[in-house]
């Protein structure tokens, strides 16, 4: 087991740079979850950590040494691939014994690392089948089984549940939360799906066209992000974001009316610097903090579009008066059957023009 | 639907016409013709007269000899070389990779003809680069197209100079389907790259190889126009006549049509058996 640790690590591809500086402190047996938007660098982090691209600034290390210039298979990691990249004529067996049996690791230690594997992935039925006869799911626990077999100090998987269907995908998401249970392994997983992060991770990285936006445990992420982006990519659906502006400042707090909603003033404490009346800013409010009027700090008239009942809860399609969209989450017990509707705002987030959060 | 069947099959009918005249009746009319002796007039039907003949011909197993020779040292040969020239082709550090393939692939395009000529120019025994060369290199002038075995050389030298460039291009086609990720998971499992040529592509271009060689066989088994113009019609003294020419001499020069039309039989029959052979040594293991 190791830990891994990037420094001002840059990528370019040519003149182009696709990732800028990242700095990323990956504990020992941590579960470490790279999300972020397509393209945004996540796959190719991954790709040097493991060796498969070239690193084109800064240092990566892995259990303390800098892997920089040590070849992909003396890193001690494995990683899971998207597309499973199984070797399509070799068996199960043989796709899990491939690499130890061509390095010569003795027969008898391939032979049981190969039989754990297959037993912690629940695939010791399937060895003499090929890839082609597998389903996705079965497809996948090869991948990881072979990663597996490797025995290493970090596993990498690039988005490894993308390609199974929404009801595997939650299935083997389980899987790989007890997998990183029993092997106490350091784990780095891309993703570019925000639920399978919150749900499967010690800490997030988020990413955004080649820069880190934060990093930390999903809640935090969830309760205090640091801007706009991360703000709206953490949870499910996404933050509303109003405009406003700010009307009345204090030493140690802000009020802001909303756009279009002269009524709707939010008061907020901050603690760092107080910016000026006048100034524009965003506010954010997420689904589920939506109240009843007159239960929380401001109350906003909206104009209801659609209803979305999923059961126990529902969510409302409306807008502001300044045409604004926003998503109201309700308990489907409390959704109005009139299409203008007042709710409250119970908690809030106030993002300056550039996005970065004010607090 | 029965409807539009019909209305297809009327528009099919001017090349169904075309393809039954040209294509089905030579095949069909050939056959017969193979059963009938043809160096008399009438044509009388005799069907011991031309096999009969071939089982115990010197001609015919002299160019059955020389086809299967060949074809036994050609083909492997050529595929091997093919195989490299496609690795070198996919070799992500190759420049100009565009110009290589069209280079390959030009000998396919240029005229047999001239390509014959430039052949019997390069090889010739007082002017010929190749000789030249031989000599420069301190070794004896080769007397290419008096003796056999130098002639045979020749033949293979010219078919796998104008077929390796056109099967390095399947091949390499062959090789890009297979995905980047694979050997990148190799690589990750520490296999060094020409164990992962051995184990992995290999295999994996299996279908292809055995493509390529049954193109190859069934080419070779026809073998012509190499004989036919470097070697000057199978010289020296039908050191390197194919049964191709053997074909072409009967029907054409002694217009045996029967006994041609009996060796074009077998020429087929032949390519679908080493055909048959090669798939079945090579099918997938259940
Ligand atoms: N070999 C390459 N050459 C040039 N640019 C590349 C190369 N590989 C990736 N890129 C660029 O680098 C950026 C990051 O790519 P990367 O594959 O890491 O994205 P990603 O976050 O994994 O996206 P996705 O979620 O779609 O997999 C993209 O803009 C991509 O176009
Ligand atoms: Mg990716």
């Amino acid at each position: 087991m190791a830990n891994v640790k990037l420094t001002n690590v840059v990528k370019r591809f040519g003149v182009f740079e696709v990732v800028h500086g990242a700095n990323i402190d990956i504990k020992d047996g941590e579960f470490v979850v790279f999300v972020g938007p397509s393209g945004c660098g996540k796959s190719t982090l991954l790709r040097m950590i493991a060796g498969l691209e070239d690193i084109s600034g800064g240092e990566i290390a892995i259990g303390g040494k800098v892997v920089n210039d040590v070849e992909p298979a003396d890193r001690g990691i494995a990683m899971v691939f998207q597309s499973y990249a199984l070797y399509p004529h070799m068996s199960v067996e043989q796709n899990l014994s491939f690499g130890l049996r061509m390095t010569g690791n003795p027969k008898a230690d391939t032979e049981r690392r190969v039989k754990r594997a297959a037993e912690i992935l629940r695939i010791s039925e399937l060895m003499e089948r090929r890839p082609k006869n597998l389903s996705g799911g079965q497809r996948q626990r090869v991948a990881i089984g072979r990663a597996i077999v490797r025995e290493p100090q970090v596993f990498l998987f690039d988005e490894p549940l993308s390609n199974l269907d929404a009801e595997l995908r939650v299935q083997m998401r389980v899987e790989i939360s007890r997998l990183h249970k029993e092997l106490g392994t350091t784990m780095v997983y891309v993703t570019h799906d925000q639920t399978e992060a919150m749900t499967l991770a010690d800490r997030i990285v988020v990413l955004r066209a080649g820069h880190v936006e934060q990093i930390g445990r999903p809640l935090d992420l969830y309760d205090n992000p640091d801007n706009i982006f991360v703000a709206g990519f953490v949870g499910s659906p996404k933050m509303n974001f109003i405009k406003g502006h700010i009307v009345g400042r204090g030493a140690k707090e802000v009020v802001v009316e909303l756009a279009g909603a002269e009524k709707t003033r939010i008061t907020q404490p901050l603690t760092d610097a107080v910016p000026e009346t006048g100034s524009k800013v965003i506010v954010g409010v997420r689904p589920e903090h939506f109240g009843i009027a007159g239960e929380g700090d401001a109350d906003l008239a909206v104009a209801i579009d659609v209803v979305e009942h999923l059961g126990g809860t529902s969510f409302l399609y409306a807008r502001t008066a300044d045409g604004e969209d926003v998503v109201i989450q309700r308990d489907a017990a409390k959704v109005p059957d009139t299409s203008e509707v007042t709710v409250s705002i119970r908690k809030s987030y106030l993002f300056d023009e550039k996005g970065l959060r004010l607090r | 639907m029965r409807y539009r069947n019909a209305t297809a099959y009327r528009f099919l009918t001017p090349y169904l016409l075309i393809f039954a005249i040209f294509w089905v009746w030579p095949i069909i009319s050939s056959f017969m013709i193979s059963f009938q002796a043809t160096r008399t007039v009438p044509w009388r039907f005799a069907p011991g007269f031309n096999w009969g003949r071939l089982i115990g011909d010197p001609a015919f197993f002299n160019a059955l000899k020389n086809t299967l020779l060949i074809l036994v040292i050609q083909v492997p040969v050529m595929i091997a070389l093919a195989m490299v020239m496609a690795v070198l082709l996919n070799s992500p550090l190759l420049k100009a990779r565009g110009l290589y393939r069209f280079a390959f692939f030009a000998p396919v395009v240029v005229g047999e003809v001239a390509y014959s000529a430039v052949f019997r120019l390069m090889f010739s025994l007082d002017f010929g680069i190749v000789n030249k060369l031989l000599n420069t290199v301190g070794l004896p002038k080769i007397d290419w197209f008096s003796n056999v075995t130098p002639a045979m050389a020749l033949i293979m030298i010219a078919v796998t100079w104008r077929w390796a460039g056109y099967n390095a291009i399947i091949l390499l086609a062959g090789m890009q389907s297979i995905p980047e990720d694979v050997y990148e998971a190799a690589t990750l499992d520490r296999v060094s790259k020409l164990k992962q040529f051995f184990f992995i592509t290999l295999p994996l271009l299996k279908p292809v190889i055995v493509f390529c060689a049954v193109l190859s066989i069934i080419g070779t088994m026809q073998l012509f126009t190499e004989p036919f113009l470097i070697t000057e019609r199978g010289g020296p003294g039908g050191g390197t006549e194919t049964l191709g020419l053997l074909l072409y001499r009967q029907g054409f020069r002694s217009l045996n049509f029967g006994y041609a039309s009996a060796v074009a039989y077998t020429m087929a029959g032949l390519a679908i058996a080493i055909t048959l052979v090669q798939l079945w040594l090579t099918r997938e293991a259940k």
